[in-house]
C-alpha cells in the first residue's frame, strides 16, 4: 500500500468527502474548455454564439466536413471572401505530422546515441558539456526569431518541411539527451560489461543491451518530445507560409479575417488535440517517470 | 585451457590503489583462487584479466602472450560477476544462450547446451521465465553461473560465485567446478572472501589483501605456514590465538612472558632469533593444536572456562589464560561451567612466532 493511500484512509469520512470535492471542482475547472470546445464543435454558427449558451441542442458533423471540403460556406457565399482555413485544412494537418515526426525523428536519433556515449564513456568535459547543451534551450526564442528568420530566408529553408524539422530538432535536442541520459544512467554498468565478456561489440551493446533496457525512458522521452513540438507556434508562424503551414498557426490565422467561426475552429482544435490526448493517456506512467527522472538521482 | 600470467599489475581508481604490484602465475588448468577481504582488489584483478577494465600499469599475458590490446569480446573469456549482471529484458534461457550466439554456434546445439546446463543447475524449470529480475537472490546467481558455465572459453573468471546459495547446492557447485577443471582441463580463477571455500575449492590459493599479494600456495601451504599475521588470522575460524609479550633468556632456556603466561619454548629456538628484531614477539597457535583437560596434565597451564560453542563433531571452547582470550578446538561435545578451571596444553610443535614489527611469521 502505498504511502497516500494510508494518509487517506486515515482521515475521517466528512474530511474525505470535502476532500472528494475539492478534486472533483479542480477537475471540472480544469476539463471544462476542452469540453467546451467539443461542444462548439458540434454546433452551428448561431448556436455556438447564442445567449445564454446551449447546454442541449442536436449535435451536427457540418464544421468537421466544412474544414476539409472545399465549398463555399454561409460567410463566403455573403462575402465572396475564402477563408484560409476552409482550403485544404488537411495539408496543414499533413504539414504537422511530417513536420513533428521528422524531427522527433532527428532528436532521437542523434540525442540517444550522444546520451548513450555521455553515460557510458564519460569523455573528458561531459559534465561542461552537458551543461552547454542544456544552455542552448536558456535563451528565449523570440531573441534568435529574427536571425533565424534571415538565415533561413538566405539559405533557402523558408517556408519548407526540412527547415521546421532542422529547428524542431534543435530545440529537442537538449531534452533528448538529458533525459535519455538520465535513463542510460541507470543501466548498472556490469550489465554492459557482461556482453562485452560474452563476445559483443560496442555497438551491439548498445542496441540489443542497453536500448532494450531503456525503452519505458524512451517512451517518456517521445512523450516530451512530441508536446514540444506539435504546439510550436512562433517559429512555425514566422517560418512559413500556406503550403509549409502547421495546424496551430492555421487555427490562429482564422481569426480577424470575416469574424470568427467559432465552430470551425473549434473542430479543427478537437481533432488537433485528440492524437495529443490520446498519446499522454498512453504514455501517462512514462510521462510521470519521465517528470521526476531529475529527482531520483542527478548528472 | 592457458596460463595466465599477470605482472606487475597495477590498478587505481583515483587515489585508491585497487591492485598494488601484482605478479600471479596462474597454471594452466588449474583452479585458482584470489582469496581477500571485501575491498581487496580480487575483482578488479578479474576484471583487469576479462578485459573489461584495463589495468594503469603492468601486463597480462595468455600462454605468454600479452592479451592486453585484445578487446573483452576477442580474449575469449568466461566471467562470472558478482552483481550476477543477468540481461533483465531477455528471458532465463536467452540470457544463458545469449553468449553462445554471439559465437555464432547452431540453433541445435545451442539449445542442448542451455538445457544441459540448466538441468544441472536445476533451473531448467525457470527457463521460459520472462524477467530474470523477478527471480530469487540463489536463482539469479545459478542462471548468471550457467550464462558463465555454458561456454567453454580459455579461461573462466568466477567472481564470488556461490555465495548466495544453499549448503547443499554449494556442495555441488564446488564439485562441479573442480570436476570441469579435471576433466575438461580448464583454466579457472575464482574470487572468494571465505577462507573456507578457497581451502575447498582451491589448487592454488593467493591471498591478497590491500590490492597486494600475501602469499600464493597451496592450501597446505597456506594454512599450516602463514607468511605474516594477516594470513594467519584471516585464513581459520575460530581464528589463530595470538599471544602478544616478550621474549627472555633465563638462565639458558628462552621464555615468552607476556598477558600473565610465561612459556618456556627453548625447544622452538632456531634462525629466527637472528631475525627477530626487539625483543617483542607474537606467539600465535590454531585453536585445534591446543590440548584441553579438566585434570592437571603436566606441562599444561591453568585457564578459566568461559563458554562453549558445540559445531556438531566438534566444539569451540573459549577461555581466560592469563589476560588473553583464548580459543580451542576439541572433537565432539564438551560441556563446561562458566568459570570452570580447565588445563590447557599447547602442541608446542605447531606454534609459530611472529614478529610484532614486521607482522612477518618467523617460525
Amino acid at each position: 500500500m502505498s504511502v497516500e493511500s494510508r494518509i487517506v484512509r486515515r482521515r475521517s469520512p466528512a474530511k474525505r468527502a470535502l476532500l472528494y470535492i475539492a478534486v472533483i471542482v479542480v477537475c471540472l475547472i480544469f476539463i471544462f474548455p476542452i469540453l467546451w470546445m467539443f461542444a462548439t464543435a458540434l454546433k452551428t454558427r448561431p448556436q455556438a454564439f447564442s445567449w445564454p449558451p446551449l447546454f442541449v441542442w442536436k449535435p451536427t458533423l457540418r464544421n468537421f466536413i466544412d474544414i476539409f471540403l472545399k465549398r463555399q460556406t454561409e460567410i463566403e457565399a455573403i462575402t465572396g471572401w475564402e477563408l484560409e482555413l476552409r482550403t485544404g485544412a488537411e495539408t496543414f494537418f499533413y504539414n504537422s505530422l511530417i513536420v513533428t515526426s521528422g524531427s522527433i525523428l532527428l532528436a532521437l536519433i542523434i540525442g540517444t546515441l550522444a546520451a548513450y556515449s555521455f553515460s557510458r564513456y564519460r569523455p573528458t568535459g561531459t559534465d561542461t558539456l552537458m551543461f552547454f547543451i542544456l544552455s542552448t534551450r536558456m535563451l528565449p526564442a523570440i531573441v534568435v526569431a529574427i536571425p533565424i528568420y534571415f538565415f533561413y530566408k538566405a539559405l533557402g529553408l523558408y517556408n519548407t518541411h526540412i527547415g521546421l524539422i532542422l529547428l524542431y530538432t534543435m530545440f529537442n535536442l537538449p531534452f533528448a539527451v538529458w533525459m535519455m541520459k538520465s535513463f542510460f544512467d541507470e543501466i548498472p554498468e556490469e550489465i554492459l560489461q557482461a556482453a562485452m565478456v560474452d563476445g559483443t561489440k560496442p555497438i551491439k551493446i548498445f542496441y540489443k543491451i542497453a536500448l532494450p533496457q531503456v525503452l519505458s525512458g524512451l517512451a517518456a522521452t517521445i512523450g516530451f518530445l512530441i508536446i514540444n513540438v506539435w504546439n510550436e507556434f512562433l517559429f512555425a508562424l514566422l517560418l512559413t507560409e500556406r503550403s509549409a503551414r502547421t495546424v496551430p498557426v492555421a487555427i490562429a490565422s482564422t481569426r480577424g479575417e470575416v469574424g470568427i467561426n467559432w465552430g470551425l475552429i473549434a473542430a479543427l482544435e478537437t481533432l488537433y488535440v485528440i492524437p495529443a490526448i490520446v498519446l499522454i493517456f498512453l504514455l501517462q506512467k512514462y510521462l510521470l517517470r519521465g517528470m521526476t527522472f531529475g529527482t531520483v538521482r542527478g548528472v | 585451457m592457458v596460463k595466465v600470467t599477470l605482472r606487475n599489475l597495477t590498478k587505481s581508481y583515483g587515489k585508491v590503489i585497487a591492485v598494488d604490484d601484482l605478479t600471479l602465475e596462474i597454471p594452466d588448468k588449474s583452479l585458482t583462487v584470489l582469496l581477500g577481504p571485501t575491498g581487496a582488489g580480487k575483482t578488479t584483478t578479474i576484471k583487469c584479466i576479462s578485459g573489461v577494465l584495463s589495468p594503469d600499469r603492468g601486463d597480462i599475458l595468455f600462454d605468454d602472450e600479452s592479451v592486453l590490446s585484445l578487446p573483452p569480446w576477442e580474449r575469449d573469456v568466461a566471467q562470472f560477476f558478482q552483481t550476477y549482471a543477468l540481461y533483465p529484458h531477455m528471458s532465463v534461457y536467452d540470457n544463458i544462450a545469449y553468449p553462445l550466439k554471439q559465437r555464432g554456434l547452431s540453433k541445435n546445439e545451442i539449445d542442448r547446451k542451455v538445457k544441459e546446463i540448466a538441468r544441472k543447475l536445476r533451473i531448467y524449470h525457470l527457463l521460459d521465465r520472462k524477467d530474470p529480475t523477478t527471480l530469487s537472490g540463489g536463482e539469479m546467481q545459478r542462471v548468471a553461473l550457467a550464462r558463465t558455465l555454458v561456454r567453454e572459453p580459455k579461461v573462466f573468471l568466477l567472481d564470488e560465485p556461490i555465495s548466495n546459495l544453499d549448503a547443499k547446492l554449494r556442495e555441488e557447485m564446488i564439485y562441479e567446478f573442480k570436476r570441469l577443471c579435471r576433466e575438461l582441463q580448464q583454466t579457472m580463477i575464482y574470487a572468494t572472501p571465505d577462507y573456507l571455500e578457497a581451502l575447498e575449492v582451491g589448487e592454488k590459493i593467493a591471498v591478497i589483501r590491500d590490492g597486494k599479494l600475501q602469499q600464493y600456495g597451496t592450501p597446505q601451504e597456506i594454512y599450516y605456514h602463514p607468511v605474516n599475521k594477516f594470513v594467519a588470522t584471516f585464513v581459520g575460524s575460530p581464528p589463530i590465538n595470538m599471544l602478544e609479550g616478550d621474549l627472555k633468556t633465563q638462565n639458558s632456556s628462552i621464555v615468552f612472558q607476556g598477558g600473565g603466561v610465561t612459556i618456556d619454548i627453548s625447544e622452538l629456538a632456531g634462525k629466527w632469533l637472528e631475525k627477530l628484531k626487539g625483543d617483542k614477539i607474537i606467539l600465535a597457535i590454531r585453536p585445534e593444536d591446543i590440548e584441553i583437560s579438566k585434570e592437571k596434565l603436566e606441562g599444561a597451564f591453568r585457564a578459566k572456562a568461559l563458554v562453549a560453542q558445540p559445531l556438531g563433531h566438534e566444539t569451540v571452547v573459549v577461555c581466560n589464560l592469563g589476560e588473553n582470550e583464548i580459543r580451542i578446538l576439541v572433537k565432539g561435545f564438551l560441556s563446561i561451567r562458566y568459570g570452570e578451571e580447565i588445563w590447557l596444553k599447547l602442541n608446542k610443535q605447531k606454534i609459530h612466532i611472529i614478529d610484532p614489527n614486521t607482522e612477518e611469521v618467523l617460525l
